[in-house]
């Protein structure tokens, strides 16, 4: 058992996972992890560089996997701003890299030391163009351990930059967990598929010195080839494959814990640090006979449709409560597709919610769909 | 008399100006109570606030998984720093056990409100940056907020060697202030 900051996890995670590149730019609240990378890696065969800025530092871990390194960066909102071109990059490239994005108050400097949850849309669409989006969040130390580990599996099992988003409370909190040993350093699997066509569905294959591979963020077939008619076409179906690939595995990707939903009527919806907050929210609630239960999310993209839908079918409302002035209450909202009422519960101000707020937002949506209820039985 | 600190969960504010040490009190106080074989959530003030300003630092100790990591109303109190007072004072649960320093003017009339020689202790033994460690002595000495075996060992674990041996006896100075307090007469 080990007192372990949240930024220390996503290091040992990363680790475990074969992580031996990272380059980065520090930041509030994400130093840490650069620090302790720049403490471990080199020790352990690994490169570490400090870049001159966030673009770079995205930029240098694509070009590390494509050498055959497993990458990864970590930054806060406005670096994670920077880098949205990179990320857009390494969805076309079909670079598989890892990046850590925990969230301050914004826009532009906002609050750097105070806790957010508003680059969630950010993660998603922030890149231009369409793109397969994969992203992740954690409630607890340990889990920021966990979900870093299956970051580094999904990037290489789709090829995408996984984006892993934490916090300022979480990136900064100490909880005591238990660590698994650190595996020694972790060689990447020999290198397989056809050599002429890197691109598409293929496995990833990190570049050699016996073949000739052509990465470009221009439109390209799976032999990276940018020029030529049908360019379009062959670019359309590579991203199709890919976007479809994750919506087919959606119902495996969604990684979610359903706490007190058996017998609820009523069901709070949350992530990251503030599904902490609702679950004290639903202990309140059921002290007072209110059958709520909640839902976090832990796999925020692809949005867990599926299972919102079943929730939504047999509950009689829902509320999201999250860092923000209403982000994904939009897909929360979209998902129930009417079958019950979905309220949000956001603030930017820089503090978490008390559980009592929580709990008062979800106890006056109930007595508004309640009176509502009765109205209309009258009409 | 109602004692908040023996509760469970156990909220825990130390508070002080920035450069006090109060980060590394939280740290310790959580290390400590690992040690005792409980679940520890710490968090910290951290940034513009963590260099000079009131600072704080807040540990949740619990038998049980923590789910709301933050301190809304202390059960027991370490305080500083005359900003600090002003800020936290009075954000504590009924029956709370606040240790202050006594250099903090206007404090100590409310119940459970302490004063400590914290920080003069610490600075007649060489060094007032450990005034963190002497009101961790005294917390642990009134409120038994953790085993005193392992707060010497979390000390151990998180100072840096240079500065380990003025924060042991800091803290054992601490828990002899602590354990005189105890013993007087209210």
């Amino acid at each position: 058992m080990r007192l372990v900051q949240g930024n220390e996890a996503v290091v040992w995670g990363a680790l475990a996972s074969g992580c031996n590149f990272y380059a980065g730019y520090p930041i509030t609240p994400a130093t840490e992890i650069m620090e302790y990378m720049a403490r471990l890696l080199p020790g352990r065969g690994g490169v570490f560089i400090q870049m001159e800025d966030e673009l770079a530092a995205l930029g240098a871990v694509i070009g590390a996997a494509w050498g055959g390194m497993r990458g990864m960066t970590a930054t806060s909102g406005p670096g994670f701003s920077l880098m949205q071109e990179h990320i857009g990059y390494a969805a076309m490239s079909q670079t598989p890299c890892v990046v850590v994005d925990s969230q301050r108050v914004g826009p532009s400097t906002g609050q750097p030391t105070m806790p957010a949850q508003g680059d969630v849309m950010q993660a998603r669409w922030g890149s231009h163009g369409d793109r397969p989006a994969l992203v992740v969040t954690a409630s607890s130390v340990k889990e920021v351990y966990d979900t870093t580990r299956l970051s580094f599996e999904w990037a290489y099992a789709y090829r995408v930059p996984v984006i892993i988003l934490l916090d300022a409370v979480l990136s900064h909190m100490r909880e005591n967990i238990e660590l698994p040993v650190l595996p020694a350093s972790a060689e990447l699997a020999s290198p397989s598929g056809d050599p002429e066509l890197p691109f598409g569905s293929h496995p990833f294959m990190p570049f050699s010195a016996a073949t000739r591979t052509i990465v470009s963020g221009l439109a390209h077939d799976e032999s990276g080839a940018t020029r030529g008619s049908g360019i379009g076409t062959a670019n359309e179906q590579i991203l199709k494959g890919a976007i479809r690939q994750i919506e087919n595995d959606a119902p495996r990707l969604a990684r979610c814990r359903a706490d007190r939903l058996e017998d609820a009527e009523w069901a709070i919806v949350s992530y990251g640090i503030t599904a902490r907050t609702a679950r004290s929210a639903v202990d309140l609630l059921r002290a007072d006979g209110v059958r709520v239960g909640l839902l976090e999310l832990h796999t925020l993209w692809p949005f867990p449709e599926q299972i919102v839908q079943a929730l939504a079918q047999r509950v009689r409302g829902m509320l999201m409560a999250e860092l923000n002035l209403g982000q994904l209450v939009l897909s929360l909202r979209a998902a129930a597709q009417g079958m019950c009422p979905v309220s949000g519960l956001g603030r930017a101000d820089g503090e978490l919610f008390t559980p009592e707020a929580i709990a008062a937002a979800m106890s006056a949506e109930i007595r508004q769909i309640e009176v509502g209820g009765r109205m209309s039985h009258h009409v | 008399m109602h004692r908040a600190w023996h509760g469970d969960p156990l909220h825990i504010r130390l508070s002080g100006r920035g450069g006090q040490g109060i980060i590394l009190s939280g740290v310790v106080v959580a290390e400590a109570a690992m040690l005792d074989g409980k679940f520890v959530v710490h968090t910290q003030s951290y940034g513009p606030e963590a260099r000079l300003g009131a600072s704080k630092s807040e540990v949740v100790i619990s038998a049980r998984e923590i789910a709301f990591p933050e301190v809304a109303q202390a059960d027991v109190l370490l305080c500083l720093s005359a900003d600090a007072y002003q800020k936290y004072g009075e954000r504590v649960a009924a029956g709370a056990l606040s240790v202050i320093d006594d250099l903090v003017v206007g404090a100590g009339r409310a119940t459970g409100e302490v004063m400590l020689p914290l920080r003069r202790t610490a600075r007649e033994m060489g060094n007032e940056l450990s005034a963190n460690m002497v009101g961790l002595g005294a917390l642990i000495a009134i409120a038994g907020i953790a085993d005193p075996e392992h707060g010497r060992q979390a000390i151990r674990q998180w100072v840096k060697p240079e500065f380990r041996e003025v924060n042991l006896k800091a803290f054992e100075r601490g828990m002899e202030l602590g354990a005189a307090c105890v013993a007087a007469p209210s």
